[in-house]
């Protein structure tokens, strides 16, 4: 798997540097605007577009293919695709923690609370995304997994909400919205478990061509 | 003597095509060469025998072992026809990527292919011509002891010179007497060169599997008339063809029917005419 992971960092590389500056960069500029630890929301999300970069390459290049006749089981081709999902979430995580520890300590106001509470949610957003749309990238052709990857966003957002309003008919949300985030973050965790058996499931007996 | 490779009674159905039964083996230390048109099944062998696609049935040995577990893929090396790996990489990203891969990974070979096909190593792939993305796939593939090289349609659309040094690289390989080759391609005279045994499938069907030297030394075309194809012994007939001014027919020993038909004019057949006989002809 190590090896398969490298290749896919050497392809991502690029995308990683931009995607990197671009949080820095957003991280002090959304400072003037609204609450800088927000970024945590928004940086795993936009920091996993590599995979599906890597995933497109492979199509293209044919490496999917190639890939199936050297050491390496489909499991391990399928679950490598889910780390390097979660290593750019979390590289993306840490980014955002760069300009929202400066501003910290430069006095503007960002509190643990706030950081922990934004954290949670953009890696549960990460985490459901990816549940959706990495399978969907092995079930469908790369264009449609790529409408997939962007409504995958958009849905995981919905379901954020939806897992929140259930939350809320047996633990007040408003009074206890950390654990109340948490509790999606433990669900969404779960889900991206099950999206990762669910894929590798479907890539054991998929075709090759 | 054993075989390296063997596919047995290998079948996988599609709505507008169906590999039939595939049965052929590749015995150690010897090239073979999968023939047939475009769409004939080449491929989908390979593939099937690959694990790529989900075979109906059959059986694929490797090596002597059954199936291919990470043990076996170890020890095989697969090129497949265009561009093998991501095109961002250089092949010294790519001795990186295949050291984490391939447990029995040799680096300094590696390089030392590299080297004789004037490969730059730092170059990005994506900049190599089609000739040379083929010679470091190769380089590639014989670079973790591989025992057994199967290369689907990997000449295909190559200049004759590349293709010549692709073939020499082959027959190196082959020097060794525990090492194999499958090699498919539609380029028939490549094979002639290099080939021990013909497999020959049409139509998703193996129609024949035979020693090369046995197809071109003694296979032949009787050239005639419509009055010397009447006459001629059915029984001898493996495939005709009806052509503008005269009949063609594919006979398995040339120097016997020469001596049976003094008259007609017996000649020997290439690779590429016993291919198009078997595919345009009658029976």
């Amino acid at each position: 798997m190590k090896g398969v992971l490298l290749k896919d960092l050497y392809i991502a590389k690029s995308n990683i540097l931009v995607t990197v500056v671009s949080l820095v960069v957003l991280g002090f500029g959304l400072s003037f605007l609204l609450e800088t630890s927000a970024l945590l929301v928004l940086a795993p999300v936009a920091s996993t577009t590599a995979v599906f970069i890597s995933i497109t390459s492979d199509a293209a290049s044919k490496w999917n293919k190639n890939v199936i006749t050297m050491p390496v089981s489909r499991g391990q081709i399928i679950g490598e695709k889910f780390v390097f999902y979660i290593l750019l979430a979390v590289l993306g995580l840490v980014t955002a923690l760069i300009p929202c520890l400066i501003l910290g300590a430069l006095g503007v106001d960002v509190t643990l609370h706030s950081l922990c509470l934004y954290g949670s949610i953009g890696i549960s957003a990460t985490l459901l995304a990816g549940g959706i749309s990495l399978p969907c990238a092995y079930l469908f052709d790369p264009e449609k997994s790529q409408i997939v990857f962007m409504m995958s966003f958009m849905a995981s957002t919905g379901i954020i909400v939806g897992i929140v309003l259930l939350t809320n008919l047996f633990l007040p949300v408003k009074e206890n919205i950390l654990l109340a985030f948490n509790i999606v973050l433990a669900i969404s965790a779960l889900w991206f478990f099950i999206s990762y058996r669910v894929a590798v499931k479907v890539y054991q007996k998929r075709d090759i061509i | 003597m054993t075989n390296a490779f063997t596919v047995s009674g290998l079948t996988k159905t599609y709505p507008d095509f169906v590999l039939d039964q595939v049965s052929f083996s590749v015995p150690s230390g010897s090239i073979v060469g999968l023939i047939g048109e475009n769409g004939a099944g080449k491929s989908t062998t390979i593939n099937a025998a690959l694990g790529l696609i989900q075979k109906e049935a059959g059986q694929v040995s490797v090596l002597g072992r059954e199936g291919l577990d990470g043990d076996t893929k170890e020890e095989i090396g697969v090129v497949f026809d265009g561009s093998n790996y991501p095109e961002i990489l250089s092949p010294r990203k790519l001795d990186g990527v295949m050291r984490n891969i391939y447990r029995s990974w040799d680096e300094t070979a590696y390089f030392r292919l590299l080297k004789q096909f004037s490969l730059p190593p730092d170059k990005p792939i994506k900049r190599f011509s089609k000739g040379m993305k083929m010679k470091l796939a190769i380089s590639a593939a014989l670079s973790h002891h591989s025992k057994l090289l199967i290369l689907d349609e990997a000449t295909s659309g190559l200049d004759p010179v590349i293709r010549d040094d692709i073939l020499d690289m082959l027959l190196d390989f082959v020097q060794e007497e525990d090492h194999s080759i499958l090699v498919s391609s539609h380029i028939t005279s490549d094979l002639e060169k290099i080939a021990d045994y013909i497999v020959f499938i049409h139509e998703g069907k193996v129609v024949f599997s035979k020693p090369k030297d046995e197809l071109v030394e003694q296979y032949g075309i009787i050239k005639c008339g419509a009055a010397q194809f009447d006459a001629l012994d059915k029984a001898d007939i493996i495939v005709y063809r009806k052509m503008d001014y005269e009949w063609q027919v594919l006979v398995a020993d040339r120097e016997k029917m020469q001596k049976k038909y003094p008259k007609a004019m017996v000649v020997p057949a290439t690779i590429d005419e016993i291919m198009l006989l078997y595919v345009k002809g009658e029976k």
